[in-house]
């Protein structure tokens, strides 16, 4: 063994590299880092969908079957909860409500449920763990459909898309929870205002 | 630690257009300033910044533990009851810090003294970890610097390093900034870029699209529920604004969490004082409620603060710099000498916030202007430094970004 020592190589107090950083262009653009996407198609109901099933060799009438009991059963488990019928139809739309009663057996007769206005399948997305094969929808109060979730917004109830993965993602449950009160329901822009005044935020 | 005229990189204009550094000029005034560069030695940067900037953001977070376990001094602090179980929550679950930045008063000689901790919504991220370490490599490279020259400014490659310990590759992070001003945006971006880096997906969203979802959930603009925020928004305002009371159960994590609303807060000043005091690091500081009246001569100092008050006396009463609890770019700061207003800062905005009060400590003069150290801390360690001069004696939002370098 040779005894030849040496002073430990200096170490080096910057980064060895760093990113091009082109500002106001690429930091948040996701080329390249593109969701997972899935074909998927909505139907109003089982029938309109086992009708296409006739038509479209992708889709057979037992797959349509599989998809609307799986969204029925979500539709139980994770439809939003609404604590009086005003708050669900504000959201939702005249009309376009029932009771938890009446929604599934045993349910509660002051909780309020959208009706299940339709689902949507995703191709392939059964069994994988974390997402559901297909979703309830629901009417919003300006005539388009959500999920159970309140995550999406589509403008029908009836087409074929390709889509995030993500849409699959299983909904939360809402079933014995605590329903949710007009507070507690969607909006937008409740941060920002208290500095608002303020040109820049950082120091 | 010297201040050296160096020659300009002929062509710095044009890479700062080509990059999108719109903000390299401001007002008609250059922002970035490479006529003149600060040297340091590696002794002065190991043992006169980074190791007491890493001890002394250790000691915060004694600091942080200590105001979260007091409702009184979170009322200091300026900490509404209803929000004190946020930043408490927020500790206990062990919610990760990412980045901060000390600022110091330091000539080299000395030790660096702690002007304040902006641990909450630092900028000045992308001219310090990207433009200033491109001054370096490209100095070194014209031969302006010698070979072996080094910076101090492992930044981008410890941002990387922390987003990849902190999240599986692939998590999808937020960026959220309130404003469409281009400095504060360069410093998410360059968040951004780092995020990026370590595998995970980056979004930005405006602050005011911002939404709650049925579920209590955040989501961004296009309804997409968000597990993670970054936000360049301090604490102090978003816990007054109306979405407030969501946080707790919106199942997002916060970067910075809530918690740092106790750090970034100038009340923690005293705080440090009260626990470290002596350090050669720290600087006298007390609530100005507590010490006001003896100051102004009349009367006594509150009892919980009367000794100390006492053995910072004559450095209070020599000079001290009256500072809100919140407040940025030197806003609402009031600088006295022998009692006399010397210099106060325009922005009166934080003029209803309590105060605190803090030994003068000039910063020091390098030919005519004043710099101020910016120390970041990346996790619970320094890992970089990013200088501004002033002309005047409280560093403001006009002030110049100094590039620096090693030199031994």
């Amino acid at each position: 063994m040779s005894a030849q020592t040496s002073m430990p190589p200096r170490r080096r107090k910057r980064s060895a590299r760093v990113a091009v950083m082109v500002l106001g262009a690429g930091a948040f653009a996701l080329a390249g880092c593109r969701e997972e996407q899935v074909e998927a198609q909505a139907f109003p109901d089982l029938a309109a969908c086992e009708a296409a099933a006739g038509s479209d060799p992708a889709l057979t009438i037992e797959a349509c079957r599989t998809s609307f009991e799986e969204a029925q059963a979500l539709n139980v488990e994770s439809a939003p909860r609404y604590d009086s019928l005003e708050v669900c139809e504000e959201l939702h739309g005249d009309g376009a409500c029932g009771s938890e009663a009446q929604a599934t057996q045993g349910g509660s007769g002051s909780i309020w449920m959208p009706l299940l206005a339709g689902y949507l399948i995703g191709n392939m997305m059964g069994g994988r763990s974390g997402y559901a094969g297909a979703q309830p929808l629901y009417r919003t109060n300006d005539g388009k459909f959500t999920n159970a979730a309140g995550s999406s917004t589509f403008s029908s109830n009836r087409g074929a898309a390709r889509m995030d993965a993500s849409q699959f993602v299983r909904p939360s449950p809402t079933v014995n929870k605590p329903p949710m009160s007009r507070a507690s329901a969607l909006s937008r822009g409740g941060f920002g205002a208290t500095g608002s005044s303020r040109a820049a935020f950082g120091g | 630690m010297e201040r050296i005229d160096l020659a300009e990189r002929p062509g710095w204009r044009d890479l700062a257009r080509e990059q999108g550094f719109s903000f390299s000029e401001m007002h008609g005034e250059p922002y970035w300033d490479e006529s003149s560069a600060y040297r340091f030695t590696l002794e002065e940067i190991e043992t006169g910044i980074e190791d007491p900037a890493t001890e002394l953001h250790g000691m915060c977070r004694e600091a942080v533990a200590k105001v979260l376990d007091s409702e009184e001094l979170m009322t200091r602090l300026g900490i509404a009851p209803a929000r004190m179980d946020l930043l408490r929550d927020s500790w206990q679950l062990g919610q990760p810090e990412l980045y901060g930045r000390m600022d110091f008063a330091h000539d080299g000689q000395g030790p660096a003294k702690l002007l304040e901790y902006n641990a909450d919504t630092p900028t000045s991220l992308y001219e310090s970890a990207a433009f200033q370490w491109q001054w370096l490599e490209d100095q070194v490279a014209a031969g302006v610097l010698p070979e072996g020259a080094d910076q101090f400014n492992g930044l981008h490659e410890a941002l990387v390093a922390r987003f990849g310990a902190l999240f599986p590759p692939g998590t999808n992070l937020h960026f959220t900034a309130a404003t469409d001003n281009a400095e504060d945006y360069a410093t998410v971006e360059a968040m951004g870029y780092a995020a990026r880096e370590a595998g995970l997906g980056a979004h930005y969203v405006d602050l005011g699209q911002v939404g709650v979802s049925a579920e209590g959930g955040f989501v961004d603009d296009e309804d997409r529920l968000m597990r993670v925020l970054f936000k360049l928004y301090p604490w102090e305002d978003l816990l007054q604004d109306e979405f407030a009371g969501h946080i707790a159960a919106s199942g997002c994590l916060f970067l910075e969490p809530p918690w740092k609303a106790i750090l970034s807060n100038k009340g923690i000043l005293p705080v440090l004082w009260e626990m470290f005091e002596g350090h050669p690091n720290l600087l006298p500081a007390f609530f100005e409620a507590d010490v006001a009246e003896a100051l102004a001569g009349r009367g006594g100092p509150a009892a919980g603060a009367a000794a100390r008050f006492e053995r910072a006396e004559t450095a209070l009463r020599r000079g001290h710099v009256s500072k809100p609890i919140f407040s940025r770019e030197g806003a609402g700061v009031i600088i006295r000498e022998a009692g006399e207003i010397v210099e106060a800062a325009e922005n009166g905005e934080y003029d209803a916030h309590p105060r605190i009060v803090q030994a003068y400590h000039p910063l020091p003069q390098f030919g005519g202007v004043r710099p101020v150290l910016g120390a970041w801390i990346v996790g619970e360690a320094c890992v970089g430094l990013g200088l501004r001069e002033d002309r005047s004696r409280i560093t403001q939002d006009l002030s110049r970004f100094k590039p620096h370098y090693i030199e031994d």
